[in-house]
């Protein structure tokens, strides 16, 4: 994709072509961006542990061993028990799963509206469409972050399904504003304004030649907005309000972690290292993605 | 100049009331009568004390007059009364939202006095050791969750050199060392990810500018390096930095709901995590609504002091 990308001859390159250099792409982001290749490295280990963890996991998650209350990190308990007697590690490894798993529907939940509202107000900017959304995403904005999370969820009651629409609630704003932006500089392009000449639909207009074009910044925002959901995640089951007990969550291992804090850290420790080494993969990710679609931007 | 600032404060105002709106209507949407939540606890409570409470809270208006009574009463800052404590909304918050603006000034004030040199030194020294450990520093600080950085300080600040912050608040005028001396650690939490994100932008915005034309002409009439740095491209580098700020703090007053409830600092961030766990709807709604305010504002502030920094920026 960068091959195309390099000169003004952007502009000229029909879509299909962008897409398979895209795809050819993969390999090469890897190659020429070596911390992303180790971020994405550090992601599917993430992604394995979450999928296997049933069989990786040395104990039942919820299992309380009565003769080990926080028991020290060693044998059998790789990562110590807790209060009440679980596995740490298998806590963790359950925990990725919970963690993976809000994310990725907060993700395609949040992602799908936030770049159909995003494509129709770019592609409709100035209209009425364009300024009532645009409203709503203000308004949306204009609430810090954790606190539209805790006032949502909160109203919602706790539970999976409810952490999902209000993190979805939080990137919304996010996917619309990058695909907005986007798309006012796609609609503009010679190769828009030939398509409109010989008389394709609007709809095909926005299939054929704007969400291919969208492509490159969404994976980018989508790698750091992934980063961002976990952490937000966490902070709502650390409130209490995220995922419910007994379900492992990182965020609620820290909070029943920071009760015990001086007298058993590991338990503060090992939940909240996965969760800074998962955000910091998919922040390393979404850099190494920059870097490589918009070498003009990259600071190296 | 005066007709831009006027538009801007007056779209700032437009999505206060939006906020508001917002935070009302889905209060009112989601099921769960107030009525009937407020007297939950008392045991046979009749049909006429339930009406007659409705009544008294304004709850059998259609909901278009309530919203409008709300939203005059918001803009004169009446609140309502909390469920909890009885006591107006407004005072509430007027006692505790200094504190949050305290804790969040000084976690700016870490970001950008931590953030600015850091940045600097990376550019200065670029692709040395120094700026790729530094590079590394600050996604680590970009990654690592407030909370969890704020739990480990406590941590091992306890282990280690058996040292806990103090767990009552004292005002700045009661007891200014206990003051800071409790808000220290917060701020340094929450103002981690600022600084990682200030010293990675001023790095490569410096970059570019000394790779602009003004700073080669600098550079051809003889100027030494420290005056092209420092004279010429610092000030221009400092730009976009400044346009982050405003996002810092959206980052920042968020944190202060976990932070302030793990140092124990009766600030509006654990306000509105104790008001939603006991379902006080009053003081969820005002905290909401302020929280909105003080980031709308912030945000003006930013956006109108733009020009000031860069004059190149027009307003259109």
């Amino acid at each position: 994709m960068s091959e195309v990308d390099a000169g003004p001859a952007t502009v000229v390159a029909p879509p299909a072509v962008r897409a398979r250099a895209g795809r050819r792409g993969l390999g090469r982001l890897l190659r020429t961006q070596p911390l992303g290749a180790v971020a994405a490295v550090v992601i599917v280990l993430f992604v394995a542990a979450a999928a296997l963890a049933p069989f990786i996991a040395p104990f039942d998650p919820t299992a309380q061993h009565r003769d080990a209350f926080l028991a020290v990190p060693g044998s059998p308990y790789l990562m110590g028990t807790d209060d009440l007697g679980r596995d740490i590690f298998s806590r963790v490894l359950y925990g990725a799963r919970t963690s993976l798993l809000v994310a990725v529907c907060t993700l395609v939940a949040g992602g799908i509206i936030g770049i159909v509202i995003g494509v129709a107000s770019g592609y409709f900017a100035g209209g009425w469409v364009d300024t009532l959304l645009q409203r709503i995403m203000d308004t949306l904005m204009a609430i810090p972050g954790i606190v539209l999370l805790l006032f949502i969820a909160a109203l919602l009651g706790p539970s999976i399904r409810n952490t999902v629409i209000a993190l979805s609630l939080l990137v919304i704003p996010t996917f619309n504003r990058v695909s907005r932006g986007e798309m006012l500089r796609i609609r503009e392009e010679l190769y828009v304004e030939s398509a409109r000449a010989s008389g394709c639909s609007t709809w095909r207009i926005l299939r054929r030649h704007g969400l291919p074009n969208l492509l490159a910044p969404i994976l980018v925002v989508a790698s750091l907005t992934f980063a961002i959901i976990i952490i937000a995640e966490s902070a709502l089951s650390f409130l209490g309000i995220g995922t419910p007990p007994p379900t492992p969550s990182w965020g609620a291992m820290l909070s029943d972690g920071s009760r015990y804090m001086e007298i058993a850290p590991w338990m503060v420790v090992f939940p909240g290292g996965a969760l800074t080494l998962g955000v910091l993969a998919f922040n390393l990710l979404g850099d190494a993605m920059r870097d490589f679609f918009d070498p003009k931007q990259s600071s190296r | 100049m005066i007709e831009y600032v006027v538009r801007r404060v007056l779209y700032g105002l437009l999505v206060i009331a939006l906020v508001t709106v917002f935070v009302f209507l889905t209060l009112r949407l989601i099921p769960g009568d107030v009525v009937r939540l407020q007297l939950a606890d008392a045991p046979g409570v009749t049909q006429e004390q339930l009406d007659a409470r409705a009544a008294a809270l304004g709850l059998d208006q259609p909901l278009i007059t309530q919203l409008f009574k709300f939203l005059g009463d918001a803009f004169t800052g009446d609140f309502g009364i909390s469920f909890q404590s009885q006591q107006p909304v407004t005072s509430i918050i007027a006692e505790r939202l200094p504190i949050t603006l305290q804790l969040g000034l000084m976690a700016l004030v870490i970001s950008i006095a931590l953030g600015i040199p850091l940045g600097l030194l990376a550019a200065y020294k670029q692709n040395s050791w120094l700026d790729q450990s530094l590079r590394v520093v600050s996604v680590a600080g970009l990654s690592i969750p407030n909370f969890w950085l704020g739990l480990l300080l406590v941590t091992y600040l306890a282990i280690w050199f058996s040292w806990s912050p103090p767990l009552v608040y004292r005002s700045p005028g009661e007891d200014l060392v206990s003051n800071l001396t409790q808000m220290a650690l917060p701020a340094l939490a929450l103002g981690v990810s600022g600084m990682a994100a200030i010293a990675r932008m001023l790095r490569s915005s410096l970059l570019e500018v000394m790779r602009s034309n003004f700073v080669r002409t600098v550079r051809a009439k003889g100027a030494p390096e420290r005056t092209v740095l420092f004279t010429h491209a610092v000030r221009n580098s400092l730009v976009p930095v400044f346009s982050l700020i405003g996002v810092q703090v959206g980052g920042i007053l968020g944190g202060t709901v976990i932070l302030e409830s793990i140092f124990a600092i009766p600030g509006m961030g654990s306000m509105i995590f104790q008001a939603v766990q006991m379902r006080d709807y009053p003081v969820v709604l005002g905290a909401v609504v302020v929280f909105g305010a003080v980031f709308v504002t912030v945000n003006l502030v930013v956006d109108l002091l733009y020009g000031v920094i860069d004059p190149r920026i027009r307003y259109a």
